[in-house]
């Protein structure tokens, strides 16, 4: 199943999607919050959110596992 | 029959018929079987390319008479030695064409066809015109050459080496290259590559598996999802061969035949004091809020039309070619939707090349801020993000064609300096009155100007002190400080971005600079 990581060491800001939510490509999963900028992450694929594993206020490194998105 | 015979012979019925069909046996290319093949995996031939790439009637051949000439193949024909070879015309300019086709021998390098591309090297230098390869070659003919007589190999990298910088060059991959069709593209301009039937690398497939054991496919290991998005030497992916000609034509019309002349230019019919309106809804006032920067470049440039450069790689920098008021121009746009714009070592890169490809070729360049700057923190250190930092500063600091700013919203640090800040030899640069230009953010001066202060209080104060600290930063973060410092030329109504880019490039024409004598700087890479 696709993951979705983080690109960028950040605070989460706001988390946006819900476990077991629908949702489109190009829907933002949550935005992180670094080098001033609140920089939001996406979904490239279609699906339903299996795995979510940001809440607000966490700290995130780049690489880190931010959520998995189920295809089928 | 003879032809050589005493007496007044005129029977040249032979002659001319043996040539017409030594020229009809060469554009059989391979035979039916394997033209059949090339067009079954969705390629069309060398010829068919030669025909979309070039101005119809243009075509003027060299060696289409070619054969490998080596014994060791014995007496079976290759058509050209594989390689075809010539001067056409794209738009009415002259461009020199080596293509390699795959249906004779699977495009081999072979001695005639490389020799006969050294001479095309040759004349595109010495007549000072674009050189384009259409690369659809397995690499070397080991069948040739598997012996040490390598030794004597290589020119053909070295020249290209030479070549750089002086006429422009293409490599377009249409097929699957390795090994020396894999270097080629390294060292040449653009590289277009055809998703799904072409790929390189340095190694073909059967080569990593004798090697190093590794399993994998051309289009894994060097396909143009590879190459276009992870690995960043390839410029653009495109659908097919049609789509591949057509932007080698499309790229190449923004260039100068060669570095002593100037870019081509075109009639415009979009005023270039076009008021730029939409702005105002693509760009938020909110600092922190991302929106997608290639929507200004569209909006600002002649007829919204921008060729991008390496769009999908290294996504946090947009760069691309487009035209204001008919000239050239290499824009260079941080990108606030991709890691909210700040550059990282592949954003450096991608700019840093940018920027001398423009440079070579007279282009001017057109800088559009919105940066927090360059990513800090252990994981970019590691990746050597000083050295690639330092590569844009080289490249932007070397650059002599006209170079004009427009900073919009953030521009911090050394993120300033690299998108050719007033010290870098701006020729114009204004701001959006939304512009905030500083050595670093309120937040971070805050943690290093006031740290012992705030540390100094009890933590429930902290937060608030800090605040109030940033806001008095903030205040002198502002472009009628810089303005007022006569270091922005202007602080410009948004609308008036397009109007203010042409007025710098129609100052800055006639920009000489002149440095030091050296050999050559020592590029940080």
């Amino acid at each position: 199943m696709p993951e979705i990581r983080a690109e960028i060491t950040a605070n989460v800001w706001q988390v946006l999607a819900e476990e077991g939510q629908m949702v489109a490509e190009g829907d933002e999963i949550c935005i992180l919050e670094s080098m001033k900028m609140e920089i939001p992450v996406v979904t490239d694929t279609p699906g339903v959110v299996r795995e979510l594993h940001v809440a607000p206020e966490q700290v995130v490194q780049e690489g880190d596992l931010i959520a998995v998105i189920d295809e089928s | 029959m003879s032809t050589t015979g005493g007496g007044d012979v005129h029977n040249w019925g032979p002659l001319v018929g043996d040539l017409a069909r030594r020229r009809e046996q060469a554009l059989g290319l391979g035979g039916p079987e394997r033209v059949e093949r090339q067009r079954g995996l969705g390629k069309l031939t060398v010829r068919e390319r030669l025909d979309l790439l070039l101005d119809v009637g243009s075509w003027v051949e060299y060696g289409m008479l070619a054969d490998h000439m080596d014994a060791g193949l014995g007496d079976r024909y290759l058509a050209a030695d594989g390689a075809v070879t010539g001067v056409g015309r794209i738009d009415g300019r002259l461009v020199a064409v080596a293509a390699y086709d795959f249906t004779v021998m699977a495009g081999s390098m072979g001695n005639v066809g490389e020799a006969k591309i050294r001479r095309l090297r040759h004349h595109a230098v010495s007549q000072r015109m674009p050189m384009v390869w259409l690369l659809d070659s397995a690499g070397a003919r080991i069948q040739s050459t598997s012996g040490s007589s390598f030794a004597g190999a290589g020119d053909l990298f070295r020249e290209q080496v030479a070549m750089s910088g002086v006429v422009p060059m293409v490599a377009a991959m249409l097929g699957h290259c390795a090994a020396g069709t894999a270097y080629i593209p390294a060292l040449a301009d653009f590289v277009p590559m055809v998703q799904g039937t072409s790929s390189m690398a340095l190694g073909g497939r059967h080569l990593v598996k004798a090697a190093v054991g590794e399993d994998v496919t051309e289009e894994e290991m060097g396909g143009s999802a590879v190459h276009t998005k992870v690995s960043g030497v390839a410029d653009l992916e495109v659908a097919d061969d049609e789509a591949c000609l057509d932007a080698v034509r499309n790229y190449l019309s923004f260039f100068p035949a060669h570095n002593r002349e100037r870019p081509p230019l075109r009639v415009c019919t979009d005023p270039v004091e076009r008021r730029v309106e939409e702005l105002y809804d693509i760009v938020p006032t909110a600092p922190r809020r991302a929106y997608d920067v290639r929507k200004v470049v569209t909006a600002v440039v002649d007829d919204g039309e921008v060729f991008w450069m390496k769009p999908d790689w290294a996504k946090n920098l947009v760069t691309g070619f487009a035209r204001i008021g008919g000239e050239p121009i290499g824009v260079v746009a941080n990108q606030p939707m991709v890691l909210g714009g700040a550059l990282d070592v592949n954003a450096a890169d991608k700019a840093a090349r940018f920027v001398w490809l423009c440079d070579a070729f007279g282009i001017p360049l057109v800088f559009l801020h919105d940066v927090p700057g360059f990513i800090v923190g252990s994981a970019v250190e590691k990746q050597g993000i000083i050295r690639h930092g330092a590569k844009m500063l080289f490249a932007v600091s070397e650059a002599t064609v006209p170079k004009i700013s427009v900073v919009l919203r953030k521009s911090y640090g050394a993120g300033y300096f690299v998108m050719n800040g007033l010290a870098y030899e701006a020729d114009y640069i204004v701001a959006w009155p939304t512009a905030e230009i500083a050595v670093m953010g309120p937040d971070g001066a805050v943690s290093i100007i006031h740290r012992k202060t705030i540390d100094a209080l009890p933590e429930e104060e902290q937060a608030a002190k800090r605040l109030e600290l940033a806001e008095e930063i903030r205040a002198n973060i502002d472009p009628y400080v810089a303005a007022g410092h006569g270091q922005l030329d202007d602080v410009i109504d948004p609308a008036d971005t397009r109007a203010a880019i042409a007025r710098g490039l129609d100052i800055s024409r006639e920009k000489q600079i002149t440095r030091p004598w050296r050999k050559h700087g020592v590029l940080p890479v």
